[in-house]
This record gives C-alpha cells, structure tokens and sequence, in this order.
C-alpha cells in the first residue's frame, strides 16, 4: 500500500490508500500538448492494462481467475464452436463484448422495452444489468443510461447521480464482482477487470466510460477509462481519505492546489497561469431544534426557577399554540432544512484567490435551493405510529362497534367484574381523571358557549355537535380519555349526564351552550336534547323568580271589576288600525313563543300526520293550540274586537279592502274577508268563537318546560349505547376536523382543497350513520375515513410547521408544500393498505433573492454552548454553520486546434474539450477525491 | 300523466309501487298551494280554508314505465306556523315553492324566507326544487314577469313553470317535470325504493385520486 498520488501522505496510521507509489501524473496527468513524453507508464495501472495487448494475456488472466486448474477445466467444457479462442480471459472478454454489442445495437428506448429498471430517485435514468463469470467469480456489469439524452452538461442537477457527477460523463459501464459474493477486488485484479471491459468496447466501438470498483465499497474508490474515439482517452480514479484530513485539504486554497498539481509540473510544463473552472455546491442543514435549551435560555434571561419547579415544568413544545395542542402534541414532522448553495462558474488563475471564495457571503452564492428535512412518521402507515385526533377516531369507531353488544350503557361498566381492569379494552382511567374532565366541561368560567359555527359549507351537512359546544366537548374529551374504549366512554357518560341532571334540578346554567330560542335541527340530537333543556331550565328560572312575585299579579288581576272588558296583555297599538265595530285602536298582543321541538318530537308529528292522513282534527293540533292561543290574547287585549279585526291583524292577506290610498285610518275600515275565510264551515271561526279572552300570562304555556326538561334528562340517561356512539362518531369527526382546520397553515391552496374534500368525505360517510343502516359495511367505511383523516391531518400540521417555519417566505412555503404533497399524493388513496414509498422526498426549491433572508433566519447563530460541540475548519459560514457537505468542481478546458491534434479527430475544431477535471466531495474531514484526465495517445 | 288512484290515507294499503316520492308545497299564504293539490289529485277547483298543520293527500301515477306512489305534502303558508312546518321537510324528494304572479310580495318572499327554509330543514342534499307562479289566469293583475321566475330558477337552480289551479293550466306537468327529474337522480331514488342499502365508498368516493398500489 502506497500513498494516493494526488493526496499528501496522510499521518500515521495511514488510511488504506489504492494507488502504488509512483506519481502517474507524469502520464496519466500529462496535457495533450506534450505528446513526446514517454508513453510507457511505471504503473500497472489503468491504461497500460486496458491497453494491453493479448500477447500477455496468459499471465494476467491469473488475476483475474483463482485457479488455473479450474480455468483449464472449464475451457474443456466451454463453447467448442469457436476454436479459434484460446484461454478463457478471451472468452470473457468475449462474452463482455456480445453484451454490450447487443445492448449498443438495443439502444435507450428498446432496452426500456426489454425491462430496463430505473435507477431509484432518478426518473431519468435506466439500468440494465448482467451477470458474467470467469473462472469462479460472478461479476455484474451494468449499463446506466439516460431515457432521453440529458441537454446541457449541468453539474448540480438534482437527478445527476453520482458517477456522472464525479466524473463528469453521461452514460456509462460499471463491472464489479456481484455484490453477494462479498468479494473485494485489489488494484491489479481490478486494473486487469478493467482492461478486458476496455478491450472488448474498443472492439464494438463503444465510446462507453468503464468503471470498475477498488477495494472495500466504503472506500469509494474506483478506476476507469473511455475510449473517445480515434485520439483521446479518458481515465478516471477516485479515492476517499475518511479521516485526519490534512488541513491543507481542508480549504479550498489546498484544494485548488491539489487540483494543479495533477498537471503543473514544472514551469516549462505550462504555463504559470491556468485558468481553472471552479463551481461549487455547499449543503447546509439548521440545526435540530432544541426546545428545551431555548427555554433553560429564556429562564435564565429572567431569573433561576427552583430545581424542584423544573421537573414539573410542561416541556416546550413546537406547537403549544396550534389549535389541536389542547389535545395532544405532535411530532414536528419538519425536522429543519437543507440548503444547498450553489456558486457557478467561476474562473480562478491564482490559489488565493480561492480564500476569498471561502469568506464570501452565502448572499453572494449564485442560487439558493431549500429542502425540507421531513420526519419518516409523515410516511409511516403501521398503526400506533402516528398519534393524533386519527388515531382516536379509529378507536372510537371500534367502540362505535362493540356498542351494539349491550342495551344500556351500565352494561358496559358493570359487566367485568371478573376482567382485569388493566386489559387496554376495557381500561378505565382513574376518578381524579374523570373529575377533572368533568370540571372543565362543567367549568363554569367557559360560561356563555362561543362556539362559531361552521363557515364550511359541509359544516351543516355533518350531524354532529357544533364545535366547542358541550356534547362537542365531550367527545373530544372521549376520544382521549384513557384509550376511548367502549367502558371508558360508558363511564365518562354515566358521569357527564349524573351532571347534567344536577344542573337541571338546581337550576344551573349549562355550560357550553349558547342562549337560543331556537333549535337547531341541523346538529345531532344529544345537541338539540341540551338545547332544550338549556331552554327549559332558563324557563324554570323565571318561573321560580316569578313564583317569588307572583302575590302581587294575583291582587291586581282580582281588583277588576269586569274582566272581559279590562285591556289585558297589549303589547302595543297597531299602527292606523281601527277596530270594525268599535272606534278603538286595534293593539297587538303579547303572544306565546311557538314551542320548540327537537328532531325527534317533528319526527313524530310527521309520523302522526302519516297516520292519520288528513282525518280533520288529528294533525295540525299544535297549529290550532297556537292559533287559539294567539286568538285568546288578542281578544284580552282588544276586548271589542272582531273575527275581523283578528284576520286583519294575523293574516292581512285574507282581508280583502278598498286601496288604502291615504296612510290616515278610517272608520269603519273597508273590505271584507276573502272568500276562503268567510266560507261556511271555515275551520278559523271555529276556533275564534271557542277561544276564551285571556292574555299570555293567564294562559297555559304551550311548552311546558318542567315536562320537557325532564323528557331531556331522560332520554340522556336511557340512550342506546349505539345511538350514543352514533352521535360521538358523526360530532368528534366534526369537532376534530374543525379544530383541524382552524389552523394556520398559510392558506396553501391544496391544503384548503383537500380540507374541504375532507368535509365532503365525512359529510358523505357520516350521512349513512343517520340511515340507521347496520353497522357491518359502515365500520368498514368509518375506518377508511380514519385513513382518510389522517393523510389530511398529517398534511395539515406539515403545512402548519412549513408555514410557521417560513412565515416570512410565503411563496417558498407554498411551493415546498405543494412540492411534498405532490409526493404524499399517492398515498392518499382511500383503501385501508398502506402504501410504502421506496422514494425519499429530496425535491427542491428554488429560493428567491428577497427570500434568502428568511431563509438564513432559519440558521440560528449557534449558542456559546454549540459552538463548542465544533471545530469549524471549512469556511464558508452561513451564519456561523459551516456546510454539512461540500462539493467542488475544478475543471480546465483546452480548445482543440488542427495542429495539436489528428486531422481525423471526431471533435469539431473549435470545441473544447475538458482535459482535467477534479470533483472533491464531502466535510473537512471526510474527503472524496474523482479525477478525470483526457489525454491522447 | 296517467293517474289510476287518488286515495288519501292508509298509504300502506298499496305497496304495488316502484317508488314513493314525497313532495312537498311551500309558499306564502294565499298563493294556492292547496288549491294546487286539490286540483291535481281531485281534478276540482274550490275554496278552501287556510290551512292550518299540514294536509297530504296520496296519487298513484304512471310515469316513464314507473309506478309511481307520489305522497303530497300541503303546508300552512301563514308565518306563525314556520317553525312548525319544517317537521314536514324531512324526507322530501321535491319541494315546490309556489308564489302568486299577481302578488309580488309572495315572488320576493321566495328568495327572502323560503329558500333559506329548504336549506335548513330539508334532509335530503339532492331534492329537487321547482318554481312555480300560480294564477296566471288573472294575466291582467299579473306583477311578477315570467322572465323573472326564469331567472330566479336558474339561479336557486331549480325547474320552473307557470300554472294555474283554477284553470288547469300546466297543474299535471308541474308534476310530472318534477317527478321526472327526481327519476332522473339517482341518490334520490335509492332513497325512495325501500330496503335499498347503501355504501357510499362503493358508490362514489368524493375522494378524485386513485390509491396507487401498495407494496411492502
Ligand atoms: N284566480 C285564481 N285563484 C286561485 C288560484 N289558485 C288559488 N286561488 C285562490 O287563492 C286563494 C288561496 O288559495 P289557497 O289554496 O287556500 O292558498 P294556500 O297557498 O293554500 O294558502 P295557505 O293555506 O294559507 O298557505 C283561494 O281563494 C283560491 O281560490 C288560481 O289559479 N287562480
Ligand atoms: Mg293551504
């Protein structure tokens, strides 16, 4: 083992180094213009082998094969139909050159047909393979080649892979022993590989670059060679030093030097000054964020906390204040970012000038192109791995499921008395868990509910709970209570409606519902139940506050002489009407809310007009309760009046009168009643002539709160566990896609398609709920919708750390969304199989000029105690970071003229031709060193 | 349009029937909903009262080689009974909004009251809403224009026709229209024919992208 050629002697130990001791630059390095130097070369290297010629073929073939007696033994049973081969070495190269001749002859697009894979991560690139064998080695070649032929030669190119990369060719050979057999190749059995490749497509013409692997894989250590046409060769080595760099190497003066040295020799050589081509692509990854250190910071900045206060200090997380954090902390599914800077083509002609390269600002680099670093978790399908509203759902459908086992919810918690309260199915969390559960739904400082509803438009089409609202609450509460089984929800019920009860009998305020005179028919029945009863207690209050002042209505109304002809419960004159009989002003009564009723109780009026038909009398009695009542208290207030004057009043549209042309009232009015309400028979007489006088106070209530109420409280604590689960499933959907999407996330266009596509989905599944249909085929349904609610989740809080990461960079942020949604898409189908992605996200954006301050904001200068951690050696600082990853180019090209070279050159005259061209890769102490050399011979 | 029976109650004494569809009147008092009814189950014309609750009558029809169970829902107009008429939303196939071309306030009360009332209370998403101006026999009191119907329709996107109750004019195709468009959405009619179960996911999934096959 010798020293690298091109790198110094590294200090003890040495690093395994390739190449024999002999500096090869005298030739392999030599320039075109040079072409006296002697060919012969004192390594056994590269292109002496490839070159060799058949006469010393017997000697080398040993290295190649193990064993001669095998060989010989082979040869006898080998191809005799072609005599006219002699040992086995020519027949592999034989057998090389029937393969790639039929691969030549295939080209790109019938190789694609025949099956040709594409590389993994780059779309553009096919690779065939083979498997040859020579004595009792398996080799593997393999082509690699481009779909379509890639335009412009561009170094830093996403999909450029690597051996392009470093090299700088497109397609290409590589041979190596198959990976299996665990074989490692030294120097002279690999130069010797190399030669029978390089021979056998010299033999079909192939201008193919040949690559062939030395020593361990780690190493990436390679020779190679290509035949470019008549006059030039190119060879290829690379080598790694994968530590104690020397710290000449560790800047890019050192580099650049390294670089000349592989062709300035001497000053007669060439000339003092070359111009080399640099470009340059630097990697930057922030920091992990460390939240925990911020905030020893931040305590620090204020004054020490006591070690005793610390322990029971809730961790800082990244989104303490995103909307779902009331309910569980995510993983950060952005674990920072990469920045690749990339400075282009530059010409330098003196190594110090290099420095400054190294201390100019990443604001002067050429393009900025950010990627985030995105947690495995996003992509991760395998149950438990993600846990978020999801994950809850998904039990709570199983407890939808097992609902239907029992008749009453005491079933679920009475009926293990013989299980282990530790198994997970029927685990129940401890009581000072349920107490405070229960206090912060009951809390009364939530007061006044302030839930919004829905602006979504599939918001209504969801019969759940509106959002924050108290059956809301709970539900979410359910899904993280314990594991959400069926006995845990049981339990929880069994305490949230005791509550509700005790709320009902003292009279209390519910909490968590808003003061409403109506109900709302859209949201789920447990919803419209508490409705109601918020109603009716608020009723019982007055009622009790009126029950205290009641003595003194009683005196008042019994002082009255006649009754009937006292004015009792107007709520004010009429403007400019006039009673028919009387010359009074017509007053309006004070009249009774119409009774509110739940879905249930219209469900039953339906159901009663069905069954009775339009047998008069029967339906419609309600209708008839309120218009006798409305009648009864016009009557009070208007003692005189008439049939007339109460039509005129409540349904103007069946008094037909003169034009009243003047706004004065005249007396008497003109008109008459229309013909259907002056019929014979007509069912509003009827009803007028039957009404007593009597204002609403004296009147029976048409709702009767105390029995509603009750009917409330019963129906909670007699509901059907199914019909229970039922309504949690359709409202923690609702509630948890709500909470979901109040989030901010930038407004990122397909986030918001597919948040509605979400609603629309629900809307659509949950509906079937409703249809009191079986729950077999729904189960399975609801768990897809799981599915379905996680992509989206998982999407949203991406699209919320993306947004929140780059809030000053909305484009950027958008783009990056956009970009790794289009990766995520694929999974996003609806069946319940998890799609795995071989596919790393490794998309890029293009950072703009205005951006790349938000950008570098991203890079936090490092704390004291980072910087430590440390020993900078690279340069290149973005904000004190130095590059995770540098690559360089250096490269120089010569223009061809007809008088250096062979008038039958391929190459048009007044092209260049890249004679060297060095790419170095990796850290300050991880070097990895490509070096192509064109020469002709 | 072929009307075999017209009978009123005991629906359940014909289950000879390819679908039941419930339809439903709503509108203004006054403008002749029941009327409307009367006409189009008993063929008359009379003064009825305003109705007070709610009033169906039963129809069996033929209709594009259906048999057809049509079940009429006749509901008070008058504004004190609103919040009680919505219990009869439910289940609706069709809604017709009736208004009176002779008196504008009952077109504009269309857009101002009842629409908003079709989209709280009724509970099927797909039903099918029809426009229609009643009395256009009084052409000389007329205040509403039939390009007005024309435009309100297309923009609450719904059918449209003008009619009359007391002439029968257009009183069996406002029917029919409506019935052949309920026919003519599927959603609707897995709703109608009973025992009909229904698994949305295998139906349509609003979700567009096709699940990419799996590996691992
Ligand atoms: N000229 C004319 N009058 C009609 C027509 N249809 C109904 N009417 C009259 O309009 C008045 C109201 O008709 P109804 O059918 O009771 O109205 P409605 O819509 O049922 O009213 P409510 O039950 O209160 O909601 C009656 O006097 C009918 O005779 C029609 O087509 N032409
Ligand atoms: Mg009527």
């Amino acid at each position: 083992m010798g020293t690298s050629p091109y790198l110094p002697p590294p200090p003890p130990p040495p690093p395994p180094l390739r190449l024999p001791p002999t500096d090869p630059t005298r030739q392999t390095g030599k320039l075109p213009r040079d072409p006296t130097s002697s060919p012969a070369s004192p390594r056994e290297g590269i292109a002496d082998a490839a070159m060799a010629s058949t006469s010393s073929k017997h000697a080398k073939h040993r290295r190649i094969g193990e064993d001669d007696d095998e060989e010989e033994a082979e040869e006898e049973l080998g191809r005799f139909d072609d005599f006219t081969i002699a040992s086995s070495w020519e027949r592999f190269i034989s057998e090389i050159e029937a393969i790639c001749r039929q691969w030549l002859a295939d080209g790109p697009k019938i190789l694609m047909q025949k099956g040709a894979e594409t590389v993994p991560s780059y779309e553009n690139l096919y690779i065939v393979k083979r498997e040859l064998k020579h004595g009792k080695r398996v080799y593997c070649m393999e082509y690699n080649f481009r779909k379509s032929a890639k335009g412009k030669y561009s170094y830093w190119d996403d999909d450029i892979h690597s051996t392009e990369l470093s090299f700088g060719v497109d397609e290409f050979l590589i041979i190596s022993p198959l990976s299996a057999s665990g074989v490692i190749l030294d120097d002279p059995e690999s130069t010797k590989l190399l030669s029978s490749v390089a021979i056998a497509l010299s033999n079909c013409g192939s201008n193919w670059p040949a690559f062939v692997p030395v020593h361990d894989p780690s190493r990436k250590a390679y020779i190679g060679i290509q035949n470019m046409g008549t006059v030039f060769t190119r060879r290829f080595e690379a080598d790694r030093i994968g530590s104690q760099v020397p710290i000449r190497l560790m800047h890019l003066e050192g580099l650049h030097e390294l670089f000349l040295s592989k062709f300035v020799l001497s000053s007669t050589d060439f000339p003092a000054k070359v111009k080399v081509n640099f470009s340059m692509k630097l990697t930057y990854r922030t920091p992990e964020h460390d939240y925990d250190l911020e905030e020893t910071l931040d305590s620090e900045a204020t004054e020490p906390i006591p070690e005793s206060e610390v322990a029971s200090q809730p961790r800082k997380q990244w989104d303490d204040d995103c909307p779902w954090s009331e309910w569980y902390s995510a993983e950060d599914p952005v674990k920072g970012f990469e920045l690749t800077t990339i400075w282009g083509g530059k010409t330098f002609e003196e190594s110090f000038e290099m420095a400054e390269v190294e201390n100019a600002s990443s604001f002067d680099a050429d393009s900025w192109l950010l990627q985030p670093v995105v947690s495995p978790y996003m992509v991760d399908d395998s149950i438990g791995k993600f846990v978020g509203f999801a994950s809850q759902l998904h039990l709570l459908v199983n407890a939808f499921e097992s609902s239907a086992e029992a008749q009453f919810l005491e079933d679920f918690v009475a009926d293990n008395s013989g299980q282990d309260n530790s198994k997970s199915s029927v685990a129940v969390p401890p009581p000072t868990v349920i107490d405070r559960v229960m206090k912060d739904l009951f809390n009364d400082e939530v007061g006044n509910s302030n839930y919004v509803e829905a602006e979504n438009k599939y918001g209504r089409a969801l019969k759940g709970a509106p959002s924050d609202s108290l059956f809301a609450q709970f539900c979410l509460h359910a899904l993280w209570f314990g594991n959400c089984n069926i006995r845990a929800i049981a339990v929880l019920w069994i305490d949230f409606v005791r509550e509700i009860r005790w709320c009902w009998e003292e009279s209390e305020r519910l909490p968590r519902m808003k003061t409403t005179s109506s109900i709302d028919l859209s949201a789920c029945v447990i919803h419209q139940k508490l409705q109601m009863l918020a109603i009716c207690i608020e009723r019982k209050k007055s009622l009790n506050r009126e029950k205290d002042t009641g003595d003194v209505h009683k005196e008042r109304s019994s002082n009255s002489m006649a009754p009937n002809k006292i004015r009792k419960g107007s709520a004010g004159v009429v403007p400019s009407m006039m009673l028919i009989n009387t010359f009074q002003e017509m007053h309006a009564p004070y009249t009774q809310d119409a009774p509110l009723m739940t879905e249930d109780m219209h469900e039953e009026r339906l159901q009663a007009a069905e069954a009775f038909g339009n047998a008069v009398g029967l339906s419609g009695q309600l209708e008839r309760d309120i218009l006798s009542s409305d009648m009864s208290a016009f009557k009070a207030a208007n003692p005189d009046s008439a049939f007339e004057d109460f039509i005129r009043w409540h349904s103007p549209g069946d008094w037909v009168g003169e034009d009243k042309s003047d706004g004065s009232p005249a007396w008497p009015p003109k008109g008459k009643l229309s013909q259907r309400m002056s019929e014979h028979g007509n069912m509003w007489r009827k009803i007028w002539n039957d009404a007593p006088a009597l204002p609403v106070c004296e009147q029976k209530s048409l709702l009767d709160s105390i029995r509603e109420g009750e009917k409330v409280v019963h129906y909670l604590e007699t509901l059907r566990p199914q019909q229970l689960l039922e309504q949690m499933v359709c409202t923690a959907f609702k509630s948890s896609a709500d909470i979901l999407n109040r989030t901010t996330y930038g407004g990122f266009k397909l986030m918001k398609t597919k948040m509605d596509q979400l609603y629309a989905t629900m809307a659509s599944t949950l509906k079937s709920l409703q249809g009191k249909s079986g729950t077999s085929d729904l189960a399975g349904d609801l768990k897809r919708l799981c599915q379905v609610f996680e992509h989206i989740e998982k999407l949203l809080i991406f699209a919320a750390s993306v947004h929140r990461k780059l809030a000053d960079a909305p484009r950027l942020a958008q783009s990056i969304f956009t970009d790794y949604f289009n990766y995520y898409l694929p999974k996003m189908g609806t069946s319940l199989e998890s799609i795995c992605y071989e596919k790393e996200f490794t998309t890029k954006e293009k950072v703009g000029m205005l951006e790349r301050e938000a950008v570098s904001s991203l890079f936090r200068p490092p704390t004291a105690n980072q910087s430590w951690r440390k020993v900078l050696s690279m340069g290149n600082l973005l904000n004190g970071h130095e590059p995770i990853q540098r690559e360089i180019v250096f490269s120089v090209l010569e223009k061809l003229s007809n008088g250096h070279y062979s008038s039958q050159t391929p190459l048009c005259t007044d092209e260049q031709i890249e004679t060297h061209r060095m790419y170095i890769s990796g850290t300050s102490n991880d070097l990895w060193v490509a070096l192509s050399v064109t020469s002709w011979d | 349009m072929d009307s075999s029976t017209a009978s009123s109650s005991h629906p359940q004494l014909q289950p000879d029937f390819d679908y039941l569809f419930k339809l439903l009147l709503i509108g203004d008092s006054g403008v002749g909903k029941s009327s409307l009814l009367l006409r189009f189950t008993a063929d008359s014309f009379e003064d009825l009262s305003p109705t007070i609750g709610v009033d169906f009558k039963v129809k069996m029809v033929n209709i594009a080689g259906k048999k057809l169970k049509l079940a009429v829902w006749d509901t008070a107009g008058q504004e004190r009974f609103r919040t009680l008429t919505s219990s009869y939303y439910r289940g609706a196939q069709g809604i017709i909004m009736v208004y009176d071309v002779t008196r504008r306030d009952t077109f504009t009360n269309l857009s101002d009251i009842w629409a908003k009332e079709i989209d709280l209370y009724s509970t099927n998403q797909d039903c099918i809403k029809m426009l229609v101006g009643n009395k256009v026999d009084k052409e000389s009191e007329r205040a509403v224009t039939k390009k007005e119907g024309i435009d309100f329709a297309r923009e609450y996107g719904c059918l449209f026709l003008e009619c009359s109750a007391k002439t029968k004019v257009n009183v069996e195709q406002c029917f029919e229209e409506l019935v052949l468009k309920i026919l003519d959405t599927p959603s609707l009619l897995a709703d109608a024919s009973s025992g009909a179960k229904k698994n949305i996911f295998k139906q349509k999934a609003p979700e567009a992208d096709a699940a990419a096959s799996g590996c691992c």
